[in-house]
């Protein structure tokens, strides 16, 4: 929002002592974000009141006038000037020779064979407004030779305030109210509003609200005889420096008085007004809001009717044929306050955000719309003297908002702010921000201007923000926490991620990625998967929540395989499944197909390591028959515990694989982390080790060609002996017609030496084991 | 035999130097101090000789044997020590390892910081409830933090967290008062994606709830986090903000770190970055998990991580934290 200080002098008693271009920095910490401070009207120098005294057409140009002018000088000066709307008797701004325009300094100089000294200007030229159509236009009563800023508040410092900071702030929304600030942090007074009173002894206007929870007041009034319908120029630069443009003096001040009060008004074309209801819409009507766009309107959108035509979307925007014309002599003016959720939501779905939506949106004072209507009559009143209030100011106001009164404890503001405030400054600032206070032994009794009561102040807290705020947030001290020393309450899954995170990435060069928590709807039907899951409302696509992580990160491993043949990616991430949140860990290893066996092996060294380092717990694989599809279904296992199964591993099918990237092979690795943070570290003892020396024994075991490991290994779990202390598979030979698995045994007593027998009896017993399971065996 | 005795410790210092090679060493000693020695057969005549004579020779063969195993110690010591290069020593090495996610680190730098002032790192559900994520929250139902717009409802009736504030209330349950916890996490908003805005964000939430805990223990924190975080002396501002679930709510400033508060382009010449939205817990809030707002009072923080990932490392484009591209990620490194 963008605001004039010029406008805030105005109101402020002795404005002159306030550093209008350093009280910016205070205003953001006392009040709301300044994002922009500048200084507007020195764009040029030299700039007087002129007046047209003769006027000719230039002999070598169609449209060139030679003009005579009075610039207040003792002899006319003669100009060459452009403007269509040059004529004598104009009064207009006139840039002398040595002035300057911008960055252009004027000089006497021909135009087409003829002296031009100086220059006259558009309102555009000097930066007051946008029109370049012609010259300005100045009143008849403006002396000729004066410096035009005598004249118009041109000289100006405009402020731009985030409007995100004043979200909680309806009073903010008005010049007005951000001069109550000023004064409050600068310790001013405060003007009163001067204000036209209206005697309310004439008829009222026929206004019936039907719905008065959305709709909590409704001020009319018909005036007639307005015969000026023009802006005076100082309010127009006021329009244009805040981002408004001027129209006619009717709209200009709804506008004005919403710049200024932050209370939006609308003017009708009294001509049209037959009798005013508030009420909703209804569904599938359209309407034709004053844009000139046909709008779709449902039954939650408040509407001001007129007779039983819609005459505008309440709040928002009023509609084409209510508009003020240029024959406009009468107008019925509204002044109203909305229910400010209705309104966000109307403006919302119309996609039409209006400078009225986005304060009513704020939570309006309704108390101010009769105040914001004799201020539009007194202002009306200084360019039509002879205007004629035709009505009551008509007021319905179902229920009135009154001034509530909020106890503060002192015991409660010592604790928030850390120390101990006198009672003179808690009440200064109250009653500075227009507060009532009333002081009791160990508390205050703050009575709440409605204006602030709306939105942003109902309970204590909220006093002890604005005493805080305007006490100086720099005037507070960092002061530690007392410490407590009890073991505070230990959640480790934070931990536990990072552990493992960091494990993957130094231990198996692993990267972490982050990926999104829905599944690419592209890549799933680029590899024809099929999911169903939990869903973001109102999308099409990117709108499914992933239920498998790997799976999710195959874009991922996609766009990487263009710059790398072979990674390793993972991520800890939450999936959706059975609409609960679980944690999963995934990785990826990525790696050209004919290393599958390396990154399969790989992948099962890596799970039974992060077990083994973090939790000291020994895991097994078990063969698994994949529920996806979109797995090879001969490779894969489940993760096997004591503790339960703990995920899974697998391979990505050649399809899916082929349409990630060709010739590839991926390994996946899901493990479910919820159940991997819960499982406590497995607890060491200490073993003593065997003072005996142990013995070494290698058996060479033949399977036949086809056969698996696994075999074997089932095998080898049938065989036992009291003296084996460890069993591992050495070696694996495989040529065209056999394979052999070398198997190695440690073999110890830890109360003597082995003698050669329990050796022999061992071999013997193996090999007869090894026999009877139908295997064949070297010795 | 004296002078033969010395005569062999001569020439076996003689063959010593000649010998590079640790077998060549062991040669020599059993030429002079093996079975077969000319010094084993001196000893081996000490039981001939007559009880003068052993006398002599007994001590001087003794001190013979222990000069010359001393000499070959010495130069078997040699050898072992002996550094062999017998490769290029400068050959390159590459080293490949893999990388942590930079926000991974950043949020273990915030939650270490935190940790050592006594805060508990807990972490809650991305998908959320309604309650949880804005009724519990004093998040009104016609907050415009609730349209469509910005969150992203789900649907099972749920949302994806717009904050991590949703934390607050589950520690409290969890919990009670009273509390020291942080919580980072991953967020999410409905928002169009471009080198500023992401849908998907990580953030860390803070709160403290004690009994007598003020502004000024809010501001203690914030200025130690943030100087720890940077790893030099802030100045902090506070600033009136509005967030529902604190009042008041601060926005809390950090003297710009490249100007140090002259303003410059980075700080938008306001000498201040803004760094963390806080305030102190509204009362709603703590009532919605179970603490009575009269008896105790505390302080709440949200910080945004990607933005202080974006920071810290200099990432202009928010895009590329979730676009799992290992060429950029990789540079991060485990820090």
């Amino acid at each position: 929002m963008l605001i004039s200080c010029n406008k805030l002098k105005s109101y402020i008693k002795n404005s002159n002592d306030i550093d209008w271009q350093k009280i910016w920095e205070k205003f953001t910490i006392r009040t709301a974000e300044v994002e922009n401070v500048k200084v507007v009207g020195n764009t040029f120098e030299k700039v007087v009141i002129a007046e047209i005294i003769e006027c000719e057409e230039h002999p070598n140009s169609d449209h060139l006038h030679i003009l005579k002018v009075d610039c207040g000088d003792a002899e006319p000066t003669q100009v060459v000037c452009g403007a269509p709307n040059v004529r004598v008797g104009l009064k207009t701004a006139y840039v002398r020779v040595g002035g300057r325009i911008d960055d252009l300094e004027i000089k006497a100089r021909p135009l087409r064979g003829v002296l031009s000294n100086g220059m006259c200007c558009s309102g555009r030229e000097i930066g007051i407004s946008d029109d370049h159509d012609g010259i300005l236009e100045l009143p008849e009563s403006w002396e000729n030779g004066k410096n035009i800023k005598d004249y118009l508040p041109i000289d100006d410092i405009i402020v731009e305030i985030d409007n995100k900071s004043l979200t909680n702030r309806p009073d903010l929304w008005g010049h007005y109210g951000i001069a109550r600030e000023i004064c409050a942090i600068t310790n001013h007074e405060l003007l009163p509003l001067e204000l036209e009173e209206i005697k309310n002894d004439q008829h009222d206007l026929d206004i019936v609200i039907n719905n008065p929870e959305l709709c909590y007041r409704y001020c009319g009034l018909k005036i007639d005889n307005i015969r000026n319908n023009k802006t005076p120029l100082e309010m127009q630069v006021f329009l244009y420096y805040v981002g408004m443009r001027s129209i006619s003096l009717l709209v200009d001040l709804t506008n004005y008085i919403m710049l200024e009060m932050g209370q939006p008004m609308h003017a009708f074309d009294a001509r049209i007004v037959k009798n005013i209801e508030v009420g909703l819409a209804n569904n599938g009507d359209t309407y034709k809001t004053l844009d000139g766009i046909e709008r779709n309107l449902n039954n939650e959108m408040l509407m001001i009717k007129n007779g039983e035509e819609y005459f505008g979307i309440a709040g928002v925007m009023g509609g084409l044929d209510s508009e003020i014309l240029s024959d406009t002599t009468s107008t019925f003016l509204e002044s109203a306050t909305f229910h400010a959720g209705n309104i966000r939501r109307t403006a919302a779905k119309l996609g039409l955000r209006t400078e009225a939506s986005a304060r009513y949106e704020k939570s309006l004072d309704p108390n101010m719309t009769d105040i914001a209507m004799k201020r539009f009559v007194y202002l009306l009143k200084k360019e039509n003297k002879e205007l004629i209030i035709a009505s009551n100011l008509t007021d319905i106001y179902p229920s009135k908002i009154e001034e509530e009164t909020i106890t503060l404890d002192k015991k409660t503001l010592s604790i928030y702010m850390g120390k101990e405030l006198e009672e003179k400054i808690v009440t200064n600032i109250l009653e500075s921000l227009d507060f009532k206070v009333n002081v009791e032994e160990d508390k205050y009794n703050i009575t709440v201007p409605t204006f602030r009561a709306t939105k942003d102040i109902k309970i204590k807290q909220d006093l002890i923000e604005e005493i805080a705020r305007i006490y100086g947030l720099e005037n507070f001290n960092p002061k530690p926490l007392k410490l407590d020393l009890i073991p505070i309450e230990h959640e480790t899954i934070f931990n536990q991620e990072y552990e493992v995170k960091r494990l993957l990435a130094t231990k198996f060069d692993a990267h972490e990625v982050h990926s999104y928590i829905w599944y690419d709807t592209t890549l799933l039907s680029n590899l024809n998967v099929k999911k169903d899951n939990v869903k973001l409302l109102g999308k099409e696509s990117n709108h499914i929540l992933r239920d498998d992580l790997s799976f999710s990160l195959l874009n991922i491993v996609k766009e990487n395989f263009k710059n790398s043949n072979h990674f390793k990616i993972f991520e800890i991430g939450t999936i959706i499944k059975n609409n609960q949140n679980y944690r999963s860990l995934s990785l990826i290893l990525a790696d050209d197909e004919k290393n599958i066996e390396k990154n399969y092996q790989e992948a099962k060294n890596i799970i039974k390591y992060i077990f083994k380092v973090v939790k000291n717990l020994d895991v097994g694989f078990a063969s698994n028959i994949n529920e996806a599809d979109y797995y090879n279904d001969k490779l894969g296992c489940i993760i096997t515990s004591d503790k339960g199964n703990l995920g899974k591993m697998n391979v990505l099918n050649k399809s899916c694989t082929n349409k990630i990237a060709k010739k590839k092979c991926l390994v996946t690795i899901d493990i479910d982390f919820d159940k991997f943070v819960k499982i406590e570290k497995q607890e060491m003892t200490a073993h003593e080790i065997s003072k005996y020396p142990v013995v070494e024994l290698d058996y060479t075991i033949k399977v036949g060609k086809e056969d698996k490991y696994q075999i074997v290994e089932e095998i080898l779990k049938n065989f036992q002996s009291a003296i084996i202390k460890d069993q591992r598979l050495l070696d694996v030979y495989e040529d065209e017609y056999e394979k052999k698995f070398t198997i190695r045994y440690i073999v110890g007593c830890n109360e003597k030496t082995l003698e050669g027998k329990e050796l022999n009896d061992f071999k013997i017993k193996f090999i007869e084991h090894i026999r009877k399971n139908g295997l064949d065996i070297q010795e | 035999m004296k002078e033969q005795l010395k005569d062999l410790v001569n020439k076996l210092q003689m063959e010593l130097k000649n010998c590079e090679k640790e077998a060549e060493v062991l040669n020599v000693k059993s030429k002079y101090l093996g079975k077969k020695s000319e010094l084993n057969n001196y000893l081996s005549s000490i039981k001939d000789m007559t009880p003068e004579e052993k006398k002599i020779n007994g001590p001087l063969l003794n001190q013979i044997k222990k000069e010359l195993e001393k000499l070959v110690d010495e130069k078997l010591e040699v050898i072992n020590n002996q550094e062999i290069l017998d490769f290029d020593d400068t050959l390159p090495v590459e080293v490949e390892i893999g990388s942590l996610h930079p926000i991974t680190i950043v949020a273990k730098e915030v939650t270490d910081i935190l940790k050592r002032m006594g805060f508990t790192v807990v972490s809650g559900p991305e998908m959320e409830s309604d309650y949880y994520n804005f009724e519990a929250l004093n998040v009104p139902k016609d907050h415009p933090a609730r349209d469509m717009q910005d969150t992203y409802y789900l649907d099972n009736g749920m949302v994806l967290r717009t904050q991590t504030s949703d934390n607050q209330i589950h520690a409290m349950e969890n919990y009670g008062a009273p509390l020291r916890i942080c919580a980072p996490g991953r967020t999410f908003r409905n928002e169009d994606l471009d080198a500023n805005h992401e849908n998907t964000f990580f953030q860390i939430e803070g709160m403290v709830i004690d009994k007598g805990v003020s502004i000024e223990n809010l501001l203690y924190v914030m200025k130690n986090v943030l100087s720890e975080l940077f790893k030099k002396e802030v100045s902090v501002r506070l600033r009136p903000g509005y967030f529902p679930f604190t009042e008041p709510s601060y926005e809390i400033d950090m003297s710009c770190l490249i100007c140090g508060g002259t303003g410059c382009p980075t700080c938008k010449h306001s000498g201040y970055i803004e760094m963390v939205g806080s305030g102190m817990v509204h009362p709603n809030v703590l009532k919605a998990g179970g603490i009575d707002p009269e008896e105790y009072t505390g302080f709440a923080f949200g910080i945004g991580l990607t933005r202080l990932t974006m920071m810290k490392y200099k990432i202009n484009d928010i895009r590329v934290l979730n676009s799992g591209d290992i060429r950029y990620l990789k540079q991060f490194n485990i820090d």
